[in-house]
């Protein structure tokens, strides 16, 4: 770091009267010697009495009633913390496409088992087949 | 807001005070004339905070409630500095609350309460800056303030008003606008800088404080402070000419 920039460090801290003893009667004396310190230091000043007196901001009156709202609600949707965690998220993804996996699964069997039910007993096909027959149609026609 | 409990002086003794803290069961101060008034404000305000703590720490909601009220200003002063926007500014300060209260139980009472909650905040904060930014987030700058934000100079302050710093009939015109400009330029300095002009000029933290909240070695933010003071003070002179 050069010495300037020691010396424009040491200027923010004397300016906040953070600079130790000693330091502060060398940069006194370099301000004493030097116009152009001098003109920026005031600069400086300036611009922190300036941000120093933006207004203080009070939080809205209800502050407190929206803090609680939030802990009560978040309480109950999530009363030990951990369901709606982010470590907990993978997991809860996981369950889901297990459960949709095995439903899929079965429902694919479903679909397979009452052709492989006929192939498998061909007696109860030819049984199916006749109460088809027995079966007047939907639609008679008129006589 | 009152800034009258915020330490506005650093060095040796304002440190020695916030190494003293950290026990739960430090008794009451007794009253010592010889203790500057700073420090002994400093000195009530930790005990109170380790009395309130214990008790919320014990499931008491109005020790919760007390601790709200006594810190909601400064986290949202800090939140709408940082962020520029008040719903936002509101809606992260609640967050920085409902985390000290869900992470109650592991403050460990080391070091102050104060210097804790800001660090909460100032991560939130800066959390939030990232996810506003990866959304293209533009911040809006409130050019009139709240009607009940006011200057005050309690604190020992420099007893300056932005009006004051212009002459004349249209002084209270000038001022909102040059109170705009520099809300308006510190939300364009980089989110470091701007959070250390907050801390210190705008809220009044000791060095030995922001030291704490940031975890900046002492060289960095004075080097790091001075930059930003550089950049807004570059950034304001066109207003100020």
């Amino acid at each position: 770091m050069s010495s300037k920039d020691n010396s424009a460090e040491r200027m923010s801290a004397y300016l906040d009267a953070e600079l130790p003893a000693e330091e502060t009667e060398e940069f006194e004396r370099l301000l004493a010697e030097s116009p152009a310190v001098r003109e920026e230091l005031e600069d400086l000043r300036m611009v922190m009495q300036l941000v120093h007196a933006l207004p203080d901001v009070d939080a809205p009156d209800d502050f407190y009633e929206k803090v609680s709202r939030k802990i009560r609600r978040r309480a109950i949707l999530n009363p030990d913390g951990l369901a709606l965690s982010p470590v907990s998220l993978p997991f809860q993804v996981l369950s889901i496409l297990v459960i949709l996996t095995a439903a899929g699964l079965y429902m694919m069997a479903e679909l397979d088992r009452a052709p492989a039910k006929i192939e498998a007993d061909p007696d109860a096909a030819k049984y199916e087949s006749e109460q088809q027959d027995s079966l007047p149609p939907l639609h008679q026609p008129v006589p | 807001m009152a800034r009258e409990d915020l330490p506005v002086t650093g060095g040796a003794a304002a440190s020695k005070a916030g190494e003293s803290q950290g026990r739960d069961e430090e008794p009451e101060p007794a009253a010592d004339a010889d203790l500057d008034p700073v420090v002994a404000a400093r000195k009530r305000a930790d005990v109170r905070d380790r009395r309130l703590i214990r008790k919320l720490r014990q499931g008491d909601d109005r020790a919760f409630e007390e601790l709200v009220g006594l810190y909601q200003n400064r986290i949202y002063g800090l939140m709408l500095r940082m962020i520029g926007n008040p719903e936002e500014a509101e809606d992260l300060a609640q967050e920085v609350f409902i985390t000290v209260h869900r992470a109650i139980g592991s403050y460990r009472g080391e070091g102050r309460f104060y210097t804790w909650l800001y660090r909460i905040a100032t991560n939130t904060c800066k959390n939030r800056i990232k996810y506003l930014r990866g959304r293209n987030f533009h911040r809006s700058v409130p050019v009139d303030e709240t009607p009940e934000a006011h200057s005050s100079a309690a604190d020992g302050g420099p007893l300056i008003t932005l009006q004051s710093q212009i002459a004349g009939p249209e002084a209270m015109t000038e001022g909102n606008r040059l109170q705009a400009a520099i809300q308006h330029e510190l939300a364009q300095l980089d989110e470091e800088h701007r959070l250390l002009i907050v801390l210190r000029d705008v809220q009044g933290m000791s060095y030995q404080d922001i030291l704490r909240v940031t975890g900046l070695q002492e060289g960095t933010l004075k080097s790091r402070l001075h930059r930003a003071r550089i950049a807004l003070k570059d950034r304001l002179k066109a207003h100020l000419a």
